[in-house]
This record gives structure tokens, C-alpha cells and sequence, in this order.
């Protein structure tokens, strides 16, 4: 770790007036400045600026400085977010991550963490050693030849299952963007992660209303049961009356470079009754395009199996 | 049953470790490693070191710390750091690095330019199989190769065609690293002429030895120092890199240096556990009879090729009856971190293939496992006629099954929901072994009493087995015997190691203990003394004579003004292994759960029944055990080095080396049938640190293939092991 200005703001003014890096839970950033991949000279502590807050009134608000583990635990909040949060990190790091942070959380690439090593994403144009060596746990989804790192955040893939919007204020002022266009996926400049520009904040999340996300999980797949990042996962919400699926929600994890939503996967479940064969039928569509590496390619059938298993278990009684 | 002594020590911080020493003027010291596999190291630039705030010193193998490699009886030759500027595996010691604060140190120490002459390195077991060696001597001196035909046998592939049923295979097991909690360190210290050395080691007596031969200094100017141990697991049993450095620096620079590796440089700076591959095949009669068994066997090893992972030997050549064997050793030279003793080095890779290879017998036989292990339960080691000293497995084995329901147990296993359940049996040894050892017993003038050898207590609970053998051969409670261990100035306790201790030192007392009470006897009986002239003897703490007087101990020793009196013991193995075979025993059981959609394969009960002899303690016998069947999860579904082409190691944290975590392990059951082996030492105990890890992943992987009908035949076990598609 290299030395830092440590100051902070009591305003959200003051925070985007001084140029630096903000600091709320610290879970990834101070990680990543133990491990020297990042440097800053200027560290912004946010935690006292006014960003809480979890208001179901219409929807779901959550200030970007909710703690995951209070999020998890509100009586309003989805099965699919609170899941998705349980099964993260540890009880101790959601006691002290933001769900901001959560949202800008870096990749877990093992050479993205190794300065010792290239990486185009910390490194532009330095190459990306993952192409040919142990990729067991990156992308098959939305990779390039720049970068193939998987996106980290179980949040973010339920958030864009259910449309969830991020609310960012910058000097200029404030504007709302689709949590599903705010990642980027790598192509050309895997640099870039997010539409974040220079200076801006997250305040808020937003969930727009959808009453049918009761019948909503999160199913995490990965080497222990517990402190792991996903080898895959599901977020999966089903809309289901008189035995027949009307709308549905997909998206999975662990898989892509973005979270990333199934809208082919939804459309086959759309008007089909809640059987195993149109779940088969669905989850087949969600490998489309995927490009394997030489250690992930059981990435593709495990997303299959593993989107069918969160599609059983919210049909459980239905089929019973 | 008595709770660990030092259990409150450690859980309220007070226990003091190795790096929790900080004498006054202590400098850090940062080791600086290679970032190249394979090679020379050309130069070092250490000029920006040098000007960077703090520092004292920087030593590299252009400008070193003398050291001369030691070597001991347990442990061989322990290479040295900076003597040399070859480069045999990445992450390699090639510098150090003292200033003022450990910040200033390794702040520095990023500063080194190193230039190397890179040379390809070759790290991958499987590339390197075809340029195999064979094995040095194992342990007890047996060649690579040992054959054991029948006569008229001509050879064990004729023995193999000739039987009705055969089943070959081979299997893999991964590195792994002992990762115990407490990182490899040290502080040391020189006071007129005299180094203290505070380290976590298997043994103070021999980290003292060691680091004299290294130093070139007398034995009796070094002092090790190691009260407590956070964790060693055979990864401390040599002298670790910064107990060299520290020591070496700390004597030209005058100054007390501590050194510690981080948890990434552990991975590689240290010694784990070998790669290996193996062959097994297994011949039988239809009624389940082995009537051939061939293990070949593939140990990684590093340049140095110092250590072997021995798998047949350890396994195949003992544990069943079989009338033709051959079992072999062949090691693989790679550019990949020193390899080392890990908790049952050889029996827990090699149970994985042997019991995996007998379940796939049992299966093609279509008999029940367990039946299958009785029926070729050994009296002996194949080709030796020295039978078992105690050996109760098939009682293991028994009560297991009843205590685990095995026989609800059906093929193909059971559904439950979207998991389909599974279990899975295996046999576990371990060689009852010992090392010598001597103990001093001492009797106070306030009526209690102390234990002490050098040795260590690496968390086993070998303080508490010292307190209550001592209790017990002095006829007093517990609570008077002050246990006393790590600690160079002791009496030799030898190591930490190969499930020993209990055996060695508990041997040692009951020699130190009747010494001394007859020194008692003798000073009572003495002129002037209490009991002058009379016929006096020894029971619960007290001094008897034959009309009916008695005086406490200390009583004795106050009358007779002594404030303590003191007798060392000495054990070691003899003549016993002559006449004997010996090892410990137990049968594994394990139940897993295997998700129909997504494969994850979870262990949801757990059963160990052992057969070690007497259980000295019961509690942290338990939790001994309990810890290697743990372990044993962990090597299954969890652990394993990954090693790149270049020699990186793409998983050297805990963020992602993985290690189970709580939700992974189910109560874990662990049983014990209770048989004293005097026949092995005067203790009756033959050690319990290491036989809990064996066979685990083996009854895991079977009841896999019983919930599955997938035979894995690697390990860690993966979900993509699993996929079908």
C-alpha cells in the first residue's frame, strides 16, 4: 500500500467538488490498494454523506450507502436481491459493504489482482495472460480478446433482472441510467467498466415495482458453500397464473463479463406452462454465443442446469 | 477428559507466539522472492533500496548472510537461503531486506531490480512423466520397486491375467499447502554472544541444532524458543527461511531482527505436499479374495528433489493381504516450490487411489465394500511375517456401520428432492511409530510437580498429554503437574511429527517419574531424614512407611531442606520393532449430497471410528482427529496448488486457494475403540495427529459414485467432474 490523502466530506457537494477516490465500505478498495492495483493519491471517505435510506413505498429505493446486510434483511426488499446478497461475501464484509460499492466492486481475475502481471484492464495494452491460463473461473459470455474477467456482484445481476436503475449525481448535475447499460462489456477498452464519468457518484438504486418479484431466487453455484464468488448463478423471477408462465425475469452470473440478462431465455418462458420441458427448452437458449476457454468450457452446461434449478425451485408447489 | 491448558490462553490472545516478541531495537526484515521460475539470477540492483527510507541492510546472494546448510536425522539436509544464485521454482528466497519498521522493509524490498538468466522451466506432473526417475530409498530404507510373488509366480502381470477379476485405474491428487494459520517467522535476538530465537518450529531442539550448524556457531550459544505453535502440520519441521535470515542478520547487524513471510509468500517460501499420479491395479477371486495388487506410483518434487511424496509404499505395502504385489516409486524433478512432510505424507494422497481402487473392486464384484476390507484384512504386511501388534478394524468397521446406518446403504443410492445422496466407506492407517525423546520430571518442595522436554506443541494438545502422563505415573491430580514444553534449554523432546509425540515423550516420563521417586524414596529414608532407616514407599503423592506414617512430597523435600528434586527420562524405539508390526487403524464413513441440476457435491455426515491405542485425552484426541477428517473434506472437494506453465501459482491466497468454510462441514463423528498397544511403548498410545486424514477423500469420492454413478478419480473433485454435458 502506498501513501494517501485520507479526507472526508460532510456533503455530497463537498465529495464531488475535490477530485479523488471514494472510499465507503472499503471491502474492495482497500483490498486493492494492499495488493497495489490501485494507487490513489487522494482518498474521499463518503460514509457520513446522507446516502441511506430503504423506502418500498413504490418500488425499491436503497441509498447507495445501505449496508448489504441491512438491505438483505428489509422486510421489502425481493427474495432475488436478499438472496443474492446472503449468499455473498461474508457476514462481515456486508456489515460493512455499501451497496454502491457493491455495484462498482472490481473483477476477481487473478491477474487483474497481480501487478506482477499483465492485464489489459489495469494495464491497457499490456495483454491478458487469462486467454490462455487458469480461466476456470472466467467469462463465456461478452468476452473479447482484451479481456475475458467476470464481473464479481450477485447483487447486480438480480438488480438487472428486475430492471434496476442507478441514480448518479455529478457536479453537473443528476441523472438516472438502466443499471443494464451502466456496465460496459470489455470489447476494445475493457478499461472502461462502467458509464461512471470522472467525478460522479451513485446515490441511489431503484427498483421499479413488480408485485409477481415475490416469486423471485437467487441460486449461486460455486466450490464451497459459503466466502466464494459464483462459478454461476440465477437470478430468476416468474409471473405465473392458471398454470401458465406470464412474464419472466432471467439473468446470470458468474458466466459474463456484465451481469447478464437472458431476454431470449425470458421470451421461451413466456405463455409456456411451468413444466420441466419448457425450462429445458428455455435455459438451451442461454449459452447462445458462448465462446469457452481452455478450463471453463463446462461454464455453458452449468448455466443451463443452473437457471433450470431456479426456475424448479420457484415452481416448486406449482408442479407438486 | 481434560480441556487443553493452554486453550484459555490462546482464545483470550494472551498465548504469546513466535513474532509476538518484540525486544527492544527489533528491525524488520522482508524476504524478497524470485518472480522467475527457472534460471540464474544475473544481478541485483539494490541502489533505490538502499536510499529508500529506513534501511539497514539488504542482502542478496551477490552480497550474503553465510549460511551452511544443516542437516538432520528426521528432517535430512534443510537447503538455505542466498548461498547460491539459481533459481529452481517461482517465489523462490533470493533476498532480504532489514529496516526500522516492517512497512520501511517491504516498501523497500518492492524496489529490487533483479536480472535473471531465464532458463524453461517445467512444472506440469503430467509433461514431466516420461522423464520420471526412480525414488531414493523410502523411509525405512525399502528400494523404489518391491515385488512379492507367490511361488511359481513369475510375475505380477501374470498374477493379474491369471485372476477372475481385475480392475485397473489411475488417479491424481493435487499439491497442496499446509496453510496453517500462523505464517512462518521469526525473531531473534544475540546477547553476549548467545542467540535467542523465537519461532514457531515441530521441534525446539532441533530448530536450536539446526540454526547452530547453519550459523557455524556452538549448539550451546543458539536457544529456540517456540511455547506456542499456530499450526505446523509438517510444514515446520525444518527451519524456515526467516528463522535463518532473522538470525544471520540479527548477528551483523547487532540489532534484533524479526522476519515474517505474508500469507502469499507462505505458499511458496515454505514446503507443501507433492502432485502425484497413480496406477493401481487390483486382481481378485469372484468371492472377493485379492490374489493381486500393483500400485505404481508418481511423486512431483522439486530440483532439489529432497522430498518424495511415498504413495504405494505407504498404502499398498501394508495394508492388505495379498499373495502378489509389486508396489513402485517414481519421482518427477519440476521447477515447483519445495516439497515436504504434510499431515500424512503418502497415506492421505495414496488412500485416495487404494480405497477408491477397492471400491471399484467391490463394485465389480458386486459385493458389499466393507465386507470386501474384512475379507482381506492383513495379519501382516504382505512378504513379512512381524504380525499386527493390536490391530482392531474390523470392530472399526463394525461399529461404524452400525452407528452410520450402512446398511441402508443401496446401490445406486438415494433421492432426495433434487439430491441424490450417496455413502461411501474406507480404511485408514497410519504407522504407530516413535522418535527418541527425554522428559525431565521434577517433584517441588510446595507438592507440585513439572513435566518438561524441548519439542513442541504445534496445537495438538501435547502440553495437556505432558500434564496428565505426568499425573498419572506420579500418582498426584493433574492441576500439580506444570507441563512445560519449546524450549531448546529442555531436555531433548525431538519432534512434533509422525504422530509420535504422545508416544515418545509419554515413554520418556514413565522412565523420568519412578527415577525420581526413588531419589524421594531414598532422601526420606536417608539419615537425618523423616523416615530414617525405614522401609518407605510411593502412592498417591505421598511417602508411605510400613507403620503407617506418611508425608506428602514436599513435605519431604522441606524436611529434608530441598526445594526440588528432578530426574530426566529417556525412551526411543527398540527391540518392540523386532517382534512387531505397528500402525493405528480406523474405518471412514461419509455421506454426500450431490445436486441432480447443478452438481455441487456437499458432505452432510461424517463418521470416523479409530483404533490408536490408549486415548490419552479424549477431548483434543477428538478434535484431532475431527480436524484431519476435515482436512480430508477439504482435499476431496476444495484444495489443490494450480501451478501455470510459467511456474506462477494462480492461487497463492485464501481468497483463492480454497479451504472449507463452515457450511461445508457437517458434524463430524469420531469414535474410538480403545485397545492400550503396550506392545509398542509403556504409553499403550500410538498417536492420532495424522490417521484422521486418511481415507476421507476415498470414502468421499465413493459415495459420489454411490449417490452418482460418476467414479471420480481425481481430487479436489469438481462440479465440471460431475456435468455429464
Amino acid at each position: 500500500m502506498r501513501p494517501f490523502e485520507l479526507t472526508a466530506p460532510e456533503t455530497v457537494d463537498a465529495a464531488l467538488a475535490s477530485p479523488g477516490t471514494f472510499l465507503a465500505g472499503g471491502t474492495t478498495l482497500v483490498d486493492l490498494m494492499k495488493l497495489d492495483v490501485l494507487t490513489p493519491e487522494r482518498v474521499l471517505d463518503i460514509n457520513t454523506l446522507p446516502l441511506q435510506g430503504i423506502d418500498t413505498t413504490d418500488g425499491l429505493r436503497i441509498g447507495a450507502l445501505e449496508r448489504m446486510s441491512d438491505v438483505a434483511a428489509h422486510p421489502g426488499t425481493y427474495p432475488v436481491i436478499s438472496r443474492a446478497l446472503l449468499l455473498s461475501a461474508s457476514q462481515q464484509l456486508r456489515n460493512m459493504a455499501s451497496i454502491g460499492g457493491n455495484l462498482m466492486q472490481r473483477t476477481r481475475c487473478g491477474y487483474f489482482r497481480d501487478v506482477s502481471v499483465p492485464c489489459n484492464r489495469r494495464e491497457p495494452g499490456s495483454g491478458c495472460p487469462a486467454l490462455t491460463g487458469a480461466n476456470r473461473m472466467h467469462a463465456v459470455l461478452g468476452t473479447s480478446e482484451s479481456c475475458v474477467a467476470t464481473h464479481a456482484s450477485d447483487l447486480a445481476v438480480a438488480l438487472v433482472a428486475l430492471d434496476a436503475r442507478v441514480r448518479l449525481v455529478g457536479s453537473d448535475g443528476e441523472r438516472t441510467v438502466a443499471l443494464a447499460d451502466f456496465y460496459r462489456m470489455p470489447a476494445d477498452t475493457p478499461e472502461v467498466e462502467t458509464d461512471l464519468r470522472q467525478g460522479e457518484l451513485i446515490s441511489e438504486v431503484l427498483v421499479p415495482r413488480l408485485d409477481w418479484a415475490s416469486r423471485s431466487t437467487y441460486v449461486k453455484v460455486r466450490d464451497r458453500q459459503s466466502y466464494e464468488f459464483a462459478l454461476c448463478s440465477a437470478a430468476v423471477a416468474l409471473d405465473v397464473q392458471d398454470s401458465r408462465i406470464v412474464d419472466a425475469r432471467v439473468a446470470a452470473g458468474g458466466v459474463a463479463t456484465v451481469p447478464w440478462r437472458l431476454p431470449s431465455v425470458e421470451q421461451a418462458l413466456r405463455g409456456a406452462p411451468p413444466t420441466q420441458e419448457t425450462f429445458e427448452a428455455a435455459a438451451a437458449l442461454a449459452t447462445e454465443g458462448a465462446r469457452p476457454l481452455s478450463g471453463n468450457g463446462f461454464k455453458a452446461p452449468l448455466l443451463r442446469r443452473t437457471i433450470i434449478r431456479a426456475l424448479r425451485e420457484v415452481t416448486e408447489e406449482d408442479r407438486a | 477428559m481434560t480441556a487443553r491448558l493452554d486453550s484459555p490462553l490462546k482464545v483470550t490472545g494472551r498465548a504469546r507466539y513466535g513474532s509476538d516478541h518484540n525486544p527492544p531495537g527489533m528491525v524488520f526484515g522482508y524476504v524478497v522472492l524470485s518472480t522467475v521460475a527457472h534460471g540464474e539470477v544475473t544481478a541485483m540492483d539494490v541502489t533505490a533500496v538502499r536510499d529508500a527510507p529506513g534501511v539497514l541492510a539488504v542482502y542478496t546472494p551477490f552480497e550474503s548472510l553465510e549460511l551452511h546448510t544443516p542437516h538432520n536425522p528426521i528432517m535430512g539436509a534443510t537447503w538455505v537461503p542466498l548461498q547460491d544464485t539459481d533459481v529452481a521454482y517461482r517465489g523462490q528466497p533470493i533476498g532480504f531486506v532489514v529496516a526500522e519498521t516492517f512497512e520501511q522493509a517491504r516498501d523497500a524490498a518492492s524496489l529490487v531490480e533483479v536480472s535473471y538468466r531465464e532458463r524453461t522451466p517445467l512444472t506440469s506432473l503430467e509433461d514431466g512423466l516420461a522423464a520420471a526417475e526412480d525414488a531414493p530409498p523410502s523411509m525405512d530404507g525399502s528400494p523404489h520397486t518391491v515385488t512379492v510373488l507367490a511361488s511359481g509366480v513369475e510375475s505380477i502381470e501374470d498374477a493379474l491375467a491369471a485372476s477372475p477379476v481385475v480392475v485397473e485405474a489411475t488417479y491424481t491428487t493435487a499439491p497442496q499447502n499446509h496453510a496453517a494459520m500462523e505464517p512462518h517467522s521469526a525473531v531473534a535476538v544475540w546477547e553476549s554472544g548467545t542467540l535467542t530465537v523465537y519461532s514457531g518450529n515441530q521441534g525446539s531442539d532441533l530448530q536450536a541444532a539446526s540454526l547452530a550448524q547453519a550459523l557455524a556457531e556452538p549448539l550451546s550459544a543458539v536457544h529456540a524458543v517456540n511455547p506456542f505453535v499456530g499450526g505446523a502440520f509438517g510444514g515446520k519441521g525444518a527451519t524456515s527461511v526467516p528463522a535463518f535470515l532473522a538470525a544471520a542478520a540479527a548477528r551483523d547487524l547487532g540489532r534484533p531482527v524479526k522476519a515474517a513471510l505474508t500469507r502469499e509468500q507462505v505458499f511458496t517460501a515454505t514446503g507443501t505436499r507433492a502432485a502425484t499420479v497413480q496406477r493401481l491395479a487390483l486382481g481378485a477371486e469372484k468371492d472377493g479374495t485379492l490374489v493381486a495388487l500393483r500400485h505404481d506410483s508418481w511423486s512431483s518434487t522439486p530440483m532439489s528433489r529432497a522430498f518424495i511424496e511415498q504413495t504405494s509404499h505407504s498404502t499398498s505395502r501394508e495394508w492388505y493381504t495379498t499373495p502378489n504385489m509389486v508396489i513402485s516409486q517414481k519421482m518427477v524433478p519440476l521447477n515447483i516450490p519445495p516439497t515436504t512432510f504434510m499431515r500424512a505424507p503418502g497415506e492421505a494422497p495414496g488412500s485416495f487411489a487404494l480405497e477408491s481402487a477397492i471400491d471399484e473392486l467391490a463394485v465389480e464384484l458386486g459385493m458389499d465394500p466393507i465386507e470386501l476390507r474384512r475379507r482381506n484384512s492383513s495379519l501382516a504386511p504382505p512378504g513379512k511375517d512381524l504380525q499386527w501388534s493390536s490391530k482392531h478394524l474390523d470392530e472399526c468397521f463394525g461399529i461404524g456401520a452400525e452407528r452410520f446406518g450402512w446398511s441402508q446403504r443401496s446401490e445406486g443410492g438415494r433421492v432426495d428432492g433434487d439430491w441424490l445422496v450417496g455413502l461411501g466407506t474406507a480404511t485408514a492407517m497410519f504407522p504407530a511409530l516413535r522418535f527418541p525423546a527425554s522428559v525431565r520430571v521434577t517433584l517441588n518442595a510446595d507438592d507440585t510437580a513439572e513435566v518438561a522436554t524441548s519439542g513442541a506443541d504445534p496445537g495438538t494438545g501435547l502440553l495437556s498429554v505432558l500434564s496428565l502422563i505426568g499425573a498419572d505415573s506420579l500418582d498426584i491430580a493433574p492441576e500439580r503437574v506444570t507441563p512445560r514444553l519449546g524450549d531448546s534449554a529442555l531436555p531433548s523432546g525431538g519432534m512434533s511429527g509422525g504422530s509420535t509425540a504422545t508416544a515418545s515423550a509419554g515413554s520418556a516420563i514413565m522412565v523420568a517419574a519412578p527415577e525420581v521417586i526413588d531419589e524421594l524414596l531414598t532422601l526420606a529414608a536417608a539419615p537425618g531424614a523423616p523416615f530414617e532407616g525405614a522401609e518407605v514407599s510411593y502412592a498417591d503423592g505421598r511417602v508411605l512407611a510400613t507403620d503407617g506414617r506418611s508425608l506428602t512430597f514436599g513435605e519431604v523435600l522441606r524436611a529434608v531442606d530441598r526445594s526440588s528434586i528432578a530426574a530426566v527420562g529417556s525412551s526411543a524405539p527398540g527391540e518392540e520393532m523386532s517382534k512387531h508390526s505397528f500402525s493405528s487403524f480406523g474405518a471412514q464413513f461419509c455421506e454426500v449430497r450431490v445436486h441432480r441440476w447443478t452438481r455441487e457435491v456437499r458432505v452432510s455426515r461424517m463418521l470416523g471410528v479409530f483404533d490408536a491405542g490408549r486415548i490419552i485425552n479424549e477431548q483434543p484426541a477428538r478434535s484431532q482427529l475431527m480436524g484431519g477428517m476435515i482436512w480430508g473434506v477439504s482435499a476431496a472437494l476444495h484444495e489443490g496448488m494450480e501451478i501455470e506453465a510459467d511456474g506462477r501459482l494462480a492461487n497463492g491466497d485464501f481468497a483463492s486457494y480454497l479451504i472449507p468454510v463452515n457450511a461445508d462441514i457437517p458434524d463430524v463423528d469420531v469414535q474410538f475403540v480403545q485397545y492400550p498397544d503396550t506392545l509398542h511403548n509403556p504409553v499403550g498410545a500410538r498417536g492420532v495427529g495424522e490417521i484422521g486424514i486418511v481415507g476421507v477423500a476415498a470414502a468421499i469420492a465413493n459415495a459420489v459414485f454411490n449417490a452418482t454413478g460418476t467414479r471420480v478419480r481425481n481430487i479436489p473433485i469438481a462440479i465440471e467432474d460431475l456435468l455429464d454435458e
